[in-house]
């Protein structure tokens, strides 16, 4: 089977520090990867170098078969590839509506006819779709920054899914979230997964989210792989335990 | 029935019948306010809607004023030379918009600013195209349909009537695609551009909008005053500009209305204060920075949060 995502000895150095150190992975379509690792292991410099927010030193990436090694965002967003960030973006004076509709306008018709199309680009119908799903009706009209932060996280989670992207990165997405909006969270990744099939890798420090989400685990220490597997490996892998996971 | 509508109405009614109630200074006052208008909802679109800092938008209406004095001073119509002063804008500030892709903030502040110099150097020693200090005199008034609008009034009437249209733009502008995404660029470009907002064509766009709206004004302002030279078109006016926009409410609509307002009418009304009316205008524009930094607008929603 042809990988979705192809990473091959990416290297990311910062003068003397080796932040990603020739780390190899692939993902394959409608597959969930994720990404396990101590602080400072390197999971979102990976990220940031897969998705053209910096050069990597070396390495080459290939998505469904094109090389993609220093694309930037916008070109990567242009064959489908989204993402979330490890601290809240949402555009805070925007609407809940206007935050999830401008997070797929973008890929609807030209610039110049997008400035004579409806306001809403005819997305909204699919924008409230979206909005039902992540629950967040009551708030539809509010500025995005004026919620709470679980709330601002859900936003931003549904607008990386509002374009039907074909492959998402998300970067802990259950950072400060409580545990009963972490499992809604789980629930609605795996929905977006089966109805979209699009492929996810998740960085992710919640160990049970991240195991009863993912049927295959990567884990990072010191900016190389130190494990690969189903999760009831790597979470039995004795270098794993003593490097992240403690005992 | 909403309170805003009717609210609108009756404003712009009342400003319609002003002129019946005013002396000709204050007919021009009006209209000066109108000119400031049009190209105060520009400087919004680019500061206010897109989170560009500006500091060069009088350069664009002096840019605006000049085409239009110099081609009407070779007899060419208003008609024509009044969409050709946008466009050049146009152009000129999608080239201005390039510092924009690099830098931000003050960086990109004293880039306008640096424009806002030279083109003002421009103006006063390009005497052969723009008659240096001494400037152009005996700028026509454009007709309509065969009417004349050199009275006052007439003229009045005329530039109200373009201004509401020009506002009417900007309303299906920001209320289109467009805007939203000028939005998203203002609120936070790394996460627009992941999700495939062309940031550096949207940026561009609202250096380039912006600055047609000031170029349209130029041609309005050219015709209002007859006669132009370089000194209105300086780095003041453009700080005055700014002051517009941020006075009546950065990224709101009716912002640079009220802003206009204040910024060219509040030293008229303060002037029985005779040598103390400026100083009592910085005041009141430093109180309302310290107080109210969203601008007067924001006062609803203050009231609301209270």
């Amino acid at each position: 089977m042809t990988p979705f995502l192809e990473v091959r000895n990416c290297v990311k150095h910062y003068g003397a520090i080796r932040a990603v150190d020739g780390v190899s992975f692939a993902v394959g379509p409608g597959e969930i990867v994720g990404v396990i690792g101590p602080n400072g292991s390197g999971k979102t410099t990976l990220f940031n170098s897969i998705l053209g927010q910096i050069r990597p030193t070396s390495g080459h990436m290939e998505f469904c078969g094109e090389d993609i090694t220093g694309m930037s965002p916008l070109e990567l967003a242009r064959r489908g590839v989204g993402r979330t960030f490890q601290t809240l973006q949402v555009f805070g004076k925007l609407s809940v509506r206007d935050n999830l509709i401008v997070a797929a306008q973008e890929f609807k018709g030209t610039l110049p006819a997008r400035l004579f199309a409806a306001p809403d680009a005819g997305l909204g119908r699919h924008a409230d779709e979206m909005i039902e799903r992540f629950r967040l009706q009551h708030v539809a009209h509010l500025a995005a920054g004026s919620l709470s932060y679980g709330q601002q996280k859900l936003i931003d989670i549904a607008m990386a899914f509002m374009p039907a992207p074909r492959l998402v990165l998300l970067d802990e997405p259950c950072a400060g979230v409580n545990p009963a909006l972490v499992e809604q969270l789980r629930e609605l990744l795996m929905q977006l997964n089966q109805a979209q099939g699009g492929s996810f890798v998740v960085i992710e420090h919640n160990m049970d989210f991240i195991m009863r989400l993912c049927p295959r685990v990567i884990c990072m220490v010191e900016g190389k792989v130190l494990a690969e597997g189903k999760p009831e490996e790597v979470q039995s892998n004795r270098a794993v335990l003593e490097a992240y996971l403690g005992n | 029935m909403k309170l805003g509508p009717i609210a609108l109405g009756l404003a712009l009614v009342a400003i319609a019948l002003a002129p019946l109630g005013l002396k000709n200074y204050g007919v021009y006052l009006l209209t000066l306010w109108c000119v400031y208008l049009m190209a105060g909802m520009g400087l919004n679109l680019t500061v206010g809607y897109a989170g560009q800092m500006s500091i060069g938008h009088a350069a664009f209406l002096g840019i605006g004023a000049y085409t239009a004095a110099i081609l009407m001073k070779m007899g060419l119509s208003f008609w024509f030379v009044m969409p050709l002063a946008a466009l050049i804008c146009f152009f000129v500030g999608l080239v201005l918009g390039f510092p924009a892709l690099r830098v931000q903030h003050h960086y990109l502040a004293f880039a306008t600013l640096g424009f806002n110099v030279l083109m003002y150097l421009f103006f006063r020693n390009e005497e052969w195209l723009t008659g240096g200090t001494f400037g152009i005199s005996g700028i026509q008034r454009p007709g309509l349909l065969g009417l004349s609008l050199d009275g006052s009034a007439a003229y009045f009437y005329f530039t109200y009537v373009s201004a509401i249209l020009l506002a009417l733009v900007l309303w299906w502008l920001i209320r289109s695609p467009w805007g939203r995404a000028f939005a998203a660029l203002r609120d936070n470009p790394i996460r627009a551009e992941s999700l495939g907002v062309n940031i550096m064509a949207y940026t561009l766009l609202a250096f380039a909008i912006g600055a047609a709206f000031a170029g349209i004004a130029g041609a309005y302002f050219a015709a209002l005053v007859q006669f132009i030279e370089p000194a209105p078109f300086n780095l003041s006016a453009s700080l005055m500009m700014l002051l517009m926009v941020i006075v009546g409410g950065s990224g709101r609509f009716f912002g640079p209305m009220l802003g206009a307002a204040i910024v060219i009418l509040l030293p008229e009304w303060l002037r029985f204060m005779k040598d103390w009316y400026l100083v009592m205008f910085g005041l009141a524009v430093v109180a309302l920075m310290i107080w109210l930094p969203g601008g007067l607008l924001s006062i609803p929603e203050r009231l609301r949060r209270t």
